[in-house]
């Protein structure tokens, strides 16, 4: 008898649990359930209630942000940024982190430690001295500029992660591929690079999302309407949308950021996890 | 052949390790060139910048020592701006490290639960925060905000407020949307750290009557010690560098209710154009991050359930 009234506690404890997990799910998601809704609901229809169906989706507001407000533009800019930040970060990064991993010489701590008290430096220390150096060097307000700003501030990620990765490749690996008459740089790029691709990969997609959703940086280093990021696009209608009230828009713009985010992690929301909790707990 | 080998290996060797020197600065430079100018030589400007009174785009700068550091102690903004941010670490890091425990210990022994949870706690933190700060000041808008429009059906009208129009009211909404997007973040951190608790101790403490909160407080917490650790730093950069939230909500208003010490930077540096002040400013914000993570890894570096002669 006793037996069976603790399994019903039990029960009942674990539904407590359950209903109490859900509500903390909900919480994270209606917020973003109510962007995405009021993202096809006209002016009218958002101030009439702000939790009702639209009657009908109104496609019109995508339509409106995507060619009136900018947000193309915005798009085609964050697109550039973050592609070309790709591709001079994964070789630059894989390059250095291969050295680390495999090359022991002089001062490679001391070295390999610098790269990585990077990630405790606020963004913030450095953001004047950077604001002028850009300035100096002709580089303000251009993609050009922030991209490579972008390269250096991704770089200790980056090269801690795939340190990593090249660290588990097996020693003897190398020795054969130089047997065979590869130069140091051969062995690289035709053996042990196309082996961390597992690694290119989550660094890459984790990169793309930071770099994707980056503002203050952007905020600070680019001026001009032309070469605006989307993160400067949307806090840029929002703005303007004070003025002319085209809420519906500016949710449909928020939609636009936040939409291919959200489709990458969950493509591979099992490997950012692991790679954001390697990188937290690094220390 | 076998004997001549030996002999010459010396100078071969030596060309062997040029080769290999000259390989390992070829592939360091880029990314070593790189990272020193944008963000080590930033780094060191940052701490020369600080010592002068500098105004304007001119290059005209004056050494003041610190000058700028001892006009910040007593820049009253700054120090009710440094009260928000502390505002912000301990009663949202409050409240997040509670439901980040509760939460990553009701899902631990549930791995259905777990995994399909996992998916959705961390949207908050891989959408920009761009997003998240203009969503939000869309929830507490007074006039069709949802926050409101949910208060005035459920019959509460009298409480749909003006929230972030406020300056009674702004700080603690704003302080909601940051534990809303950190949480993701300490659930995975603890959770990850429920998972290297080996099965066993879990087991025996299961088989010895510990259940729920006893398990809690009797295992769970004891072992979870270092992540709690990094987790609390965590709370403390969080807390400390946050800009884009407020920047976007409220601009540090109304009435710097809500400023916090990156939007004073910010204006400082970005709007009045106050360079010294502005990175004397960033060198203090960074010398309080590192003071209280270094307190806070001091104050935690014992667990104190152990070795305690109860």
């Amino acid at each position: 008898m006793r037996l069976r009234w603790h399994g019903v506690a039990r029960r009942a404890g674990a539904a407590v649990v359950t209903v109490l997990l859900s509500v903390f799910a909900l919480t994270v998601i209606l917020p973003l359930v109510w962007m995405v809704l009021t993202s096809f609901k006209s002016s009218h229809e958002i101030f009439a209630s702000p939790w009702g169906l639209p009657p009908a989706p109104r496609w019109d507001n995508y339509v409106q942000a995507w060619r009136e407000a900018g947000i193309a533009q915005c798009f085609g800019n964050s697109v550039i940024v973050t592609l070309a930040t790709l591709a001079a970060l994964l070789p630059i990064g894989a390059m250095a982190a291969y050295v680390f991993a495999r090359y022991p010489f002089r001062g490679a701590r001391w070295l390999f430690g610098a790269f990585l008290g990077g990630m405790t430096f606020p963004l913030f220390l450095t953001i004047v001295p950077l604001f002028l150096l850009l300035a100096d060097l002709g580089l303000s307000d251009s993609l050009g500029g922030l991209t490579l700003v972008y390269v250096a501030y991704s770089l200790p990620f980056t090269v801690f992660v795939l340190t990593g990765f090249f660290r588990t490749l097996p020693a003897d690996l190398l020795e054969a591929a130089m047997m065979d008459g590869c130069g140091h740089a051969a062995a690289f790029w035709r053996v042990m690079l196309p082996l961390v691709k597992p690694g290119l990969v989550v660094v890459g997609i984790f990169n793309a999302i930071g770099l994707w959703n980056e503002y203050p940086l952007a905020l600070v280093l680019l001026s001009s309407d032309e070469v605006r990021t989307l993160p400067l696009g949307v806090a840029n209608l929002m703005m303007v949308e004070h003025y002319q009230s085209d809420w519906g828009a500016l949710f449909a713009g928020l939609v636009i950021v936040m939409a291919p985010v959200l489709g990458l992690y969950w493509a591979f929301r099992d490997r950012i996890h692991d790679t954001m909790v390697a990188g937290a707990l690094k220390g | 052949m076998a004997h001549a080998v030996p002999r010459r290996r010396s100078e071969a060797g030596r060309a062997r390790g040029v080769q290999r020197g000259a390989f390992v600065a070829a592939f360091l430079l880029p990314a070593t060139a790189l990272y020193v100018l944008f963000v080590m030589w930033p780094v060191a400007q940052a701490f020369i910048f600080s010592l002068y009174r500098w105004r304007g785009v001119s290059m005209e700068r004056t050494f003041t020592g610190l000058g700028n550091f001892a006009q910040l102690v007593a820049d009253p903004v700054f120090l009710r701006a440094l009260s928000h941010n502390l505002a912000l670490l301990f009663f949202g890091g409050a409240v997040i490290l509670c439901v980040a425990i509760a939460v990553s210990h009701a899902i631990h022994t549930e791995g259905r639960a777990a995994r399909a949870l996992r998916a959705v706690y961390l949207f908050p933190q891989v959408i920009s925060m761009v997003v998240v700060a203009v969503l939000w000041s869309f929830v507490y808008n007074p006039s069709f905000g949802v926050l409101n429009g949910t208060l005035r059906a459920a019959g509460l009208g009298h409480w749909a407020l003006d929230w972030l129009g406020s300056s009674r009211t702004a700080l603690p909404a704003v302080g909601v949307v940051f534990v809303w997007h950190a949480l993701g973040f300490h659930i995975m951190l603890l959770s990850a750290g429920l998972r290297t608790i080996p099965v066993e101790v879990t087991e025996a403490a299961v088989l010895d009557g510990a259940a729920g909160l006893q398990r809690l407080r009797s295992v769970t917490l004891p072992m979870l010690w270092p992540v709690l650790r990094v987790s609390m730093v965590y709370l403390v950069i969080g807390s400390l560098n946050t800009f884009a939230l407020v920047y976007l909500m409220t601009v540090g208003g109304p009435d710097r209710s809500t400023e916090v010490m990156l939007t004073y930077l910010y204006e400082h540096g970005f709007k009045h154009s106050e360079f010294g002040y502005a990175t004397a400013l960033a060198v203090a914000n960074f010398g309080i991050v590192m003071l209280l993570s270094g307190a806070v890894m001091a104050a935690m570096r014992r667990d104190p359930t152990e070795g305690s002669p109860a």
